[in-house]
Order: C-alpha cells, then sequence, then structure tokens
C-alpha cells in the first residue's frame, strides 16, 4: 500500500505512447456502452413492469440505446478530436440520467414513510438512473480526453485526463456500490457471494482515488489486477442474477413473473463498465511501459 | 348484467406457468366437494340451501356453485377459522341451533318452515336476524346477529368466492403458485391477469381476456 502512496522524488519520466489519449478514450467508449446497455436493458424491463405510465419513462431507453451505439462509434473511431453528435448524446444521456434521478427520487419522497426502507427497497430505485449519468459522463470524458493535441500529455479542464478519470471513475465505482449494497442488503446478503460487489469495487474505488492523487508513469499491477477482477464481477454477478431468477417460484418457465421479480440480470454488468473506464485512467496514469 | 370480465376463463391457466400440480390438485379438490350431506340432516340442509339462494343469489344460466355442500364440508371436516367470537358455540353447534332458530322464527312469524316462504318472507326473516331481534329458547343465549354476522354470512360467502366461477366474475387468477404478480401497485395489471371491461368496450375485453393465462 505504501508503494502506491509514496511519490519517489526522481520518477523516470516516460512519454505517454502517441496514441495513448486516443487509446483511453475508445476505452472510455466501450465503457459508455456497456453501462448504456445496461441501462438499456435495465430500464426496459424494469420501466415494462411499470407499464410505461408516465411517457418520461421511454426515455432512458431511447438515450441508453443513442449512448451505446454512440460508444461503439467511438470504439471505431481512432481520430484526436471529439465528434460533435457522440459528445451531444452523452451530455444527453447524462442529462436524461440526471431528470430520471430526480423522478425517482421524487417517486421516493412523495409516497408515505418518505426515504424509510420500504420505499428505498421497493419503490423506483433510486441509483439506477445514475447508470445512465455515468453512461454519459464516461462518453463525454472519453470525448474531452480525445480532444486534445496529439503527443501532448491530455487534460480534462486543465487537470492531467488520468487523474481526472481515475477520480471520476471511482466516484462512480462507489455509488453503483451503494446501490449493489442497498439491494443486496433487501436480499439479506442470503448468498455470500452477495459481498462480492461491495468489497472489490469499493478496493478499486480506493485504489482508484489514490492513483488519481499519486505519482503518474508508474506501474500499478494492483489497481489493474484490482479492476479486472470488478470488470469479471460483471459478467459472474449476471450469471449469479440468472441462477437466482431460476430459483424464483416456477423458475425460469415463469420467467415472465420471475425475471421482473428476480434479481436484475443486466445490472452487474455495470461494474465491468466502470472497470473498462477505471482501466483507460490508468493507462493514461501509467504511461508506456520502458 | 354484462360481465366485468368478459370472456375470461381463470380454468385456462391451468396447464400454464401460472398453475402448478399443487394448485391444480387444490382446484381439483375443492370442485369434487361432496354433494349430499355429511354433516346436516337432510332437513338442516334444505333450510341451509334456501338460505344460500338469498345470501348469495346465483344467476340461472349457468351451473350453481352448490354452497350448502362447501358449508357442510367445513363443518363436517370441522376446518376452523382459527378464532371463535366468544358468545357463538363452536361452528358445528352454531349452524345447526342457528338454523333451528331460523325456522322457529319463519313458523312464529309467517307460520311455516323457512324453506316454504316467498323469497321476500325469507329476506325478512334474515334481517330480523341481522339486525339481532331474533330470541327465543331455540336460540340459547347465543346472539342472532353475531351468528348472522360471524358465521352465517362468512362461511356462505367465503365458499362461494373460493371457486373458479366466482374467479370468473371478479377477474381473480387464483392462487398465486407458483406464479404471483409483479405490479404490485394499485390498478395495474400483469399480462396474465384478468382484463376489466370498460363500457361500451366489451369486445376488446373479451378478445384480450382469450390470450389471458
Amino acid at each position: 500500500m505504501l508503494a502506491i502512496l509514496k511519490r519517489p522524488a526522481a520518477t523516470p519520466y516516460v512519454e505517454l505512447a502517441p496514441g495513448a489519449a486516443v487509446e483511453a478514450a475508445r476505452g472510455l467508449n466501450r465503457a459508455a456502452s456497456v453501462l448504456a446497455a445496461s441501462v438499456l436493458m435495465d430500464s426496459a424491463v424494469e420501466h415494462y413492469r411499470g407499464s410505461f405510465h408516465n411517457r418520461a419513462m421511454y426515455a432512458p431507453l431511447v438515450s441508453s440505446a443513442l449512448s451505446l451505439l454512440a460508444g461503439l462509434h467511438g470504439h471505431t473511431d481512432r481520430r484526436a478530436r471529439a465528434h460533435p453528435v457522440r459528445d451531444a448524446v452523452f451530455a444527453a444521456a447524462a442529462l436524461v440520467g440526471l431528470v430520471g434521478s430526480g423522478a425517482h427520487l421524487y417517486n421516493i419522497a412523495k409516497k408515505p414513510g418518505g426515504f424509510g426502507f420500504q420505499n428505498l427497497f421497493y419503490s423506483a430505485p433510486i441509483g439506477a438512473p445514475a447508470a445512465l449519468i455515468l453512461s454519459g459522463l464516461l462518453g463525454f470524458l472519453g470525448e474531452r480526453t480525445r480532444d486534445n493535441a496529439p503527443g501532448a500529455p491530455p487534460t480534462i479542464a486543465g487537470v492531467p485526463a488520468g487523474r481526472f478519470l481515475a477520480a471520476a471513475t471511482g466516484a462512480g465505482l462507489l455509488g453503483t456500490v451503494g446501490e449493489a449494497g442497498l439491494l443486496h442488503y433487501r436480499g439479506a446478503y442470503q448468498n455470500p457471494f452477495m459481498f462480492l460487489p461491495v468489497t472489490i469495487p469499493p478496493l478499486a474505488a480506493a485504489l482508484l482515488g489514490l492513483a488519481a492523487v499519486g505519482a503518474e508513469r508508474e506501474r500499478r499491477p494492483l489497481i489493474r489486477g484490482v479492476l479486472r477482477l470488478t470488470a469479471g464481477l460483471g459478467f459472474v454477478g449476471a450469471g449469479f442474477h440468472i441462477m437466482g431468477v431460476g430459483r424464483g417460484m416456477g423458475g425460469w418457465k415463469n420467467w415472465r413473473q420471475t425475471m421482473i421479480d428476480g434479481p436484475p440480470i443486466p445490472a452487474p454488468p455495470s461494474f465491468t463498465g466502470l472497470a473498462l473506464a477505471g482501466l483507460a485512467a490508468l493507462g493514461l496514469l501509467e504511461g508506456r511501459r520502458r | 348484467m354484462s360481465p366485468r370480465y368478459p370472456g375470461y376463463e381463470v380454468e385456462a391457466k391451468r396447464d400454464t406457468p401460472s398453475w402448478n400440480e399443487a394448485t391444480r390438485l387444490a382446484v381439483d379438490k375443492r370442485l369434487a366437494v361432496p354433494r349430499e350431506p355429511r354433516f346436516f340432516t337432510t332437513d338442516e340442509w334444505i333450510t341451509l340451501e334456501a338460505i344460500c339462494d338469498r345470501i348469495m343469489p346465483q344467476p340461472g344460466d349457468r351451473p350453481k356453485v352448490p354452497l350448502p355442500a362447501y358449508v357442510d364440508q367445513k363443518l363436517a371436516d370441522n376446518v376452523q377459522d382459527g378464532y371463535r367470537y366468544a358468545v357463538l358455540p363452536p361452528q358445528g353447534e352454531a349452524w345447526r341451533r342457528g338454523l333451528r332458530a331460523l325456522d322457529d322464527a319463519a313458523h312464529g312469524v309467517f307460520g311455516g318452515p323457512f324453506r316454504t316462504l316467498l323469497p321476500e318472507r325469507q329476506d325478512e326473516i334474515l334481517r330480523r336476524a341481522q339486525a339481532g331481534a331474533l330470541e327465543g329458547e331455540a336460540w340459547a343465549g347465543m346472539p342472532s346477529k353475531a351468528f348472522f354476522e360471524h358465521r352465517l354470512v362468512p362461511d356462505i360467502t367465503h365458499a362461494y368466492y373460493a371457486t373458479p366461477t366466482a374467479w370468473n366474475e371478479i377477474g381473480f387468477g387464483g392462487p398465486a403458485s407458483p406464479r404471483g404478480y409483479v405490479r404490485m401497485a394499485l390498478n395495474r395489471r400483469d399480462p396474465w391477469e384478468a382484463v376489466e371491461a370498460k363500457p361500451d368496450h366489451e369486445a376488446k375485453a373479451r378478445q384480450a381476456n382469450s390470450r389471458v393465462r
């Protein structure tokens, strides 16, 4: 841990590879896509459950679908400049997510009991729209990372891009951990593996936080490892949730109920998306291998 | 009166993911209720039949739900409620005493057995019981009001609404086993729930209900 914290006086300066910023931006585009895919499927299922009672409930489906496409487009784009349409799509996604968070908060607040566990558990999930904010934000930050003169160390708002992204991704991970923690608490942690998303991603978030303020151009195999674990967790979690649906009464034969009442299968991959963003940030912080 | 859930057939769920073997067996057992008295005498049964027709009148265009059979079954098998009002004796005794007392009242007020009275006169006797206005030796201290409210009406109506015939009328899906509910909020419908007809849109509801499983 100390090795992470200490900032050696004479860090050998290693230049970033010329295409590092674009590579990181593409990683962020992929991260935005994975998060958007998670939001698209999750909100489709959950808002279908809510009978699309309010027309605005279609918004996250449209916005996340666009964010997914914009991310895929960014993945194929190797140019070192922001793309105006992608920029607009990502900004809109973050905005829709923000409005959605407000709507979910209002939905909880207006119910008897307010912000008690009953409503936090069973009303519109407080943290779900945040995944759309993160998809939009990561995509948007990807565009900012990309929008740097080739060769120069990329910056976002004057801060080295790697630091900025590490901090943003760490914060996003903590928010997602909060959501998983709340809902796994509702599930009484009945399976010990339910502790995984509240142990590994927080560690990744802490390490990213340290990296954001630590030395640049330094190899960080521990963070890389934990981020990869976090990325894998998204798939493992989806697998566990598939099992969980099968354990509902009537099993998969009764999927029209169990898939909706059971654990949300598309939710865990948002950890994968955030881990991809963390790895992109790490790439910028580490620089080229000597 | 047009049905509220036109075309809805709860038993269409029988072989779908909505019902499992346990549910099918439970419903079959309920429908196979013995149609002759095991607890009551034939005389009591006929009086009970007349009472059921007044408490839960049924349309003539379909087979009747055999309500006396269900009440008799509950008493014969001694299926209890889990609680008892202290003013009422155990359920079997309450029913026997209540039926005899209502028949006595019919004789006293209208000069004939309950089962032979005109429906309005039967209603009059039942209304007096409901108001607690019937007293006499046959009641043996059991308040007629408590018998009416807590024994007579619940045993008959609960039996009625435990049958697929009633479920079709009220758009109920039967036992939620294994399939339960997804939309818990008020006035939201799951795809496997009955569709309520809006006035003048019965055909639409009928069509939708033909797909409900």
